[in-house]
């Protein structure tokens, strides 16, 4: 793979958000559908997945070290994450209206903090995606 | 794909400077190999200063190494 640190880093960022946030939105569904709507339960398993998540990120960006010498950022790593910030940050705007659309029809809170959560998180995997397709199809 | 309007002859140059690799030329500029690689391929248009910096890299004017639109058109 003809990529450099800061490519892979953003594939690592990529896929450990995949996987360890996927996989809380999961488990928050689970007990959505099962009617549990005390926030402090979800906070309790959201710990557990942002600690998992910066395990796997250490992991994955010592183990891409070893592999590739690490750099600083150059002029074009730092234009494809503006570029990508710019073309995702669209996605948290709409979550933040849902959410302020959310709170004015009275939806519970849990729905609400997860509206605003998931944008987040789409919005955040969007731009990882975009850094990527910049990376390799250029600009 | 080559998404810019920017042509240059760096690989041209670089072949012609002793067989130059694309590291050894990002070292010189200050960009990892991977940003040369996109530029030489038309993936990237590099920053002015460092379009000048590879034009001094290879003692050549800026209109010898880069040309604009040429490619594309």
């Amino acid at each position: 793979m003809n990529a450099s640190f800061e490519e892979r880093s953003v594939w690592i960022q990529l896929v450990s958000m995949l996987l360890v946030l996927g996989g809380y939105f999961y488990v928050a569904w689970q007990m959505m559908s099962q009617g549990v709507t005390a926030l402090p339960a979800y906070a309790a398993v959201f710990t557990v997945s942002v600690i998992l998540m910066v395990l796997v990120l250490v992991a994955g960006h010592v183990a891409v070290a070893i592999a590739t010498r690490p750099h600083d950022s150059d002029e074009r790593d730092r234009l494809i994450g503006w570029r990508a910030e710019s073309n995702s940050g669209w996605l948290l705007a709409t979550g933040v209206l849902a959410g302020i659309t959310g709170m004015v029809l009275s939806l519970p809170n849990v729905w609400i903090a997860h509206l605003l959560l998931l944008s987040l998180f789409l919005s955040e995997v969007l731009k990882l995606v975009l850094q990527l397709v910049y990376y390799r199809r250029g600009m | 794909m080559k998404p810019t309007k920017v042509s240059n002859q760096i690989r041209t140059l670089r072949f012609h400077h002793g067989e130059m690799t694309q590291q050894q030329l990002a070292a010189r500029v200050g960009v990892t190999r991977q940003t040369v690689n996109a530029i030489e391929a038309g993936k990237y248009s590099p920053s002015l200063e460092v379009a000048f910096l590879i034009a001094r890299v290879f003692d050549k004017p800026l209109e010898e190494v880069f040309q604009f639109g040429t490619a594309a058109e």
